[in-house]
């Protein structure tokens, strides 16, 4: 006789985040032509993590983080594991929607969700939370509310002023002596040096395989490059560095033998706005079934987290942590600064280094910070003769239709004026 | 040639400056006892008070000729200021401020007093934004008391006492000499009030200059009136620093290492001409960028030494 058993609230959201999870990997796998063998490893690792719950960082204190400006330099440094807690999933989402406004932003109604359904494969001892936007921001105190310890970290609102890095340098230095103290351990000038060295490789691997996408030949698709930056956000660093290799060596046979993903007249894209976390691709995937790629990101899921690297002068404790903090914080382009002629100035090189033929600007619906900045950034690109979409969008599943139509019609124009020009 | 450009864009800059470093000191200290001998005119701190200096440091002949009558001055004499200054700017213009970040002995030496510190484990003090603005200024105060002192005593109002009255106070005067065995700078000129006044200054000002420089690199630099004297003609030398603001992250990589805290290098994105008054053009900053040619030193038009991503990866430390 066959056992029945009914289903648990919480393996009812894991079977609808597999759902969610697979759907997103299969359309990867399936529906793009000349797939990367060497990006099952990352597909795998999805699929491991969030259909099998799977858990990587069993043994090791796992230190959460609200948003990209915790330094996993100084995570590392401790022999503990950074875990980026920024959630992409619908089943979240609506967990979530019960909890906050229901205008938030579906980003940080998802990453509440995860914390109210306290379903995690790597759950993590404490959560540092940085005062960037104003919703992540508050979701600190709704997340405590669930038993978990939040700490929020000072981050500085504007980023010109000698005031701002001073208090963030000083803010970084409290973060990590407050790490320290919670992981039992102290900080050494190698172990910090280490880590500045390992995270410096990681980010020079990423650097690499944007030199593939800056060549008029594109051999790795725009939705590749999100998983596999995302997945820095939760993976082993040592194996997330393994994988990326492997891809690397690649792009470089496919090169040789001239294996793309896209056409020539396909329009090369410049991403930016509220950062794609899996599964949530839907925008980058339409984007690229539509026949254009996606040449370069400027989103914190991304390029803001691997572009800038930290310099050092003098390899001492004191020196590094400044120049982390100064590194997290300077050379940010988040739209919740204040003034953001960075942000533009970063698209407008994106867009010449990448020889783009248009930008697509994606904003949640709730992402009130990227909602606003939207007006300067497409004044700016109409003053520099870039072409821009503007999309607003959300993580349900429907939608689709309309939005589709507006990407596929700007694509289409942007095709047109490439064949015109020949 | 792609091939030299890697080579000198992948260059570990603290091992090269070191050398040239060397070099220099051991020519413009101990150069007398090679018999040789560059001239009056050198854009340096190259103290003739040590009598084996293989040149002098200009400001010397600069404030002795313009301390002149002023008759004198205003007639043939002055064709002498002229040339003199020409002469100074022959150097100048090879090297621009690399004088004070590759050649000048003195500050040769603070970088030494600087390894000193990084060994015993030390770290560095720095200056808040506030105190820069008001310090970096003190050069230009210097630099007035080089030109207008003599002046005044041309005209007959501040007698001979007063005569090269910077070097009387200068620090370079003191250690010059010590770096050679002669300690016999190291007195305070009682002869009169003001020479009095100006050599006790100048005993200080050497104290000062070993312990600011312990904590504090390149200290003097920030207060040297031979700097402020480099800037106004630095448009006019064949070397440039400069930046392509839409290259730039903002990051603050190149501030974090700059010596002389120049805030401009790291926020500045308008300007292309990038050399500040304070800078040494130690092209550290060139060293710590990692965007594509972002920051450049460039030789007339000629892209001499530029910020690469791969030149950076290799002097941090990142292995490949």
């Amino acid at each position: 006789m066959t056992k029945h058993s009914i289903e648990t609230p919480k393996e009812k959201q894991n079977r609808h985040k597999a759902m969610e999870a697979i759907n997103t990997i299969n359309t990867m796998k399936d529906e793009f032509k000349n797939p990367i063998a060497a990006m099952d490893a990352f597909y795998e690792l999805y699929e491991d993590v969030y259909c099998k719950q799977k858990a990587l960082h069993e043994d090791a204190i796992k230190v959460g983080t609200m948003c990209i400006q915790i330094p996993s330099e100084i995570i590392y440094a401790f022999d503990a594991v950074p875990i980026r807690l920024c959630n992409g999933f619908y089943t979240d989402d609506e967990i979530g929607s019960d909890l906050l406004p229901q205008k938030a932003c579906p980003l940080v109604k998802a990453t509440v969700g995860h914390f109210a359904s306290g379903n995690f494969s790597d759950k993590p001892h404490f959560v540092y939370s940085p005062t960037t936007c104003d919703q992540k921001t508050k979701a600190g105190a709704t997340i405590e509310g669930f038993g978990y310890e939040v700490i929020d970290v000072d981050f500085p609102r504007m980023k010109e002023s000698e005031i701002s890095r001073e208090y963030f340098r000083q803010s970084i230095k409290e973060f990590t002596v407050d790490l320290s103290r919670r992981i039992g351990k102290k900080l050494t000038r190698k172990r910090l040096k280490n880590a500045v060295h390992k995270i410096g490789y990681a980010q020079s691997l990423y650097h690499k395989l944007c030199e593939y996408r800056k060549k008029e030949h594109v051999t790795i698709s725009g939705n590749d490059m999100f998983f596999i930056t995302n997945a820095f956000f939760f993976d082993k660093i040592d194996s997330w560095t393994e994988k990326t290799q492997r891809v690397l060596e690649e792009l470089k046979q496919r090169e040789k033998e001239n294996i793309t993903v896209a056409a020539k007249v396909s329009p090369r894209i410049v991403y930016t706005g509220s950062p794609p976390i899996f599964p949530n691709y839907k925008i980058p995937m339409l984007i690229e079934q539509s026949d254009a790629v996606i040449v370069a990101d400027e989103t914190c899921s991304s390029n803001r987290m691997f572009n800038d690297m930290v310099a050092v002068d003098e390899w001492n404790i004191y020196g590094m942590l400044d120049s982390i903090a100064d590194k997290y914080l300077k050379a940010c382009t988040c739209p919740i600064f204040t003034k953001n002629d960075d942000r533009i100035r970063r698209i407008i090189d994106l867009v010449k280094t990448y020889s783009a033929d248009g930008v697509i600007y994606q904003a949640f619906a709730g992402c009130t910070v990227y909602e606003l900045e939207q007006r300067s950034v497409l004044e700016a690109m109409e003053k520099a003769g870039i072409p821009i979409l503007y999309l607003e969008s959300d993580y349900s599943p429907s939608q689709g239709g309309q939005l589709s139509t507006r990407v596929e019609a700007f694509i289409e124009s942007l095709k047109m004026k490439k064949r015109k020009q020949g | 040639m792609q091939k030299i450009k890697k080579i000198i864009n992948n260059m570990n800059l603290q091992k090269v400056r070191f050398v040239i470093q060397l070099f220099s000191f051991i020519l413009f200290v101990y150069g007398g006892y090679f018999a040789i001998d560059l001239g009056s005119k050198l854009p340096i701190f190259a103290c003739p008070y040590n009598g084996e200096a293989a040149g002098a440091c200009y400001l010397i002949p600069f404030q002795h000729q313009l301390s002149m009558p002023a008759q004198i001055l205003l007639g043939g004499a002055g064709i002498a200021v002229i040339t003199g200054l020409l002469g100074f700017l022959f150097w100048f213009i090879f090297l621009n401020k690399g004088w004070c970040g590759y050649v000048c002995p003195f500050g040769t030496l603070q970088d030494w007093l600087t390894y000193l510190r990084k060994s015993m484990g030390i770290r560095y003090s720095t200056y808040s934004q506030s105190q820069f603005e008001k310090l970096s200024k003190v050069k230009y105060i210097f630099l007035v008391i080089v030109i207008l002192f003599p002046l005044l005593m041309g005209v007959g109002l501040l007698g001979g006492e007063w005569s090269a009255a910077f070097c009387q106070m200068c620090p370079a005067r003191i250690i010059s000499p010590t770096l050679n065995g002669d300690f016999s700078q190291w007195t305070i000129d009682f002869s009169t009030k003001t020479a009095m006044v100006l050599t006790t200054l100048g005993i200080l000002f050497s104290g000062l200059f070993f312990v600011g420089s312990f904590v504090k690199k390149r200290f003097f630099c920030f207060f040297c009136p031979m700097s402020a004297l480099h800037y106004i003609f630095s448009k006019f030398s064949i070397v440039q620093l400069r930046k392509e603001g839409s290259k730039c992250t903002r990051c603050g990589d190149c501030y974090a290492v700059c010596d002389m805290q120049i805030k401009d290098i790291a926020d500045n994105v308008t300007d292309v001409n990038i050399l500040r008054d304070d800078c040494i053009l130690c092209l550290k900053c060139v060293a710590a960028c990692p965007e594509e040619d972002a920051l450049h030193f460039d030789i007339l038009n000629f892209r001499a030494f530029s910020s690469t991503k791969e030149g950076f990866e290799k002097r941090m430390g990142i292995k490949n």
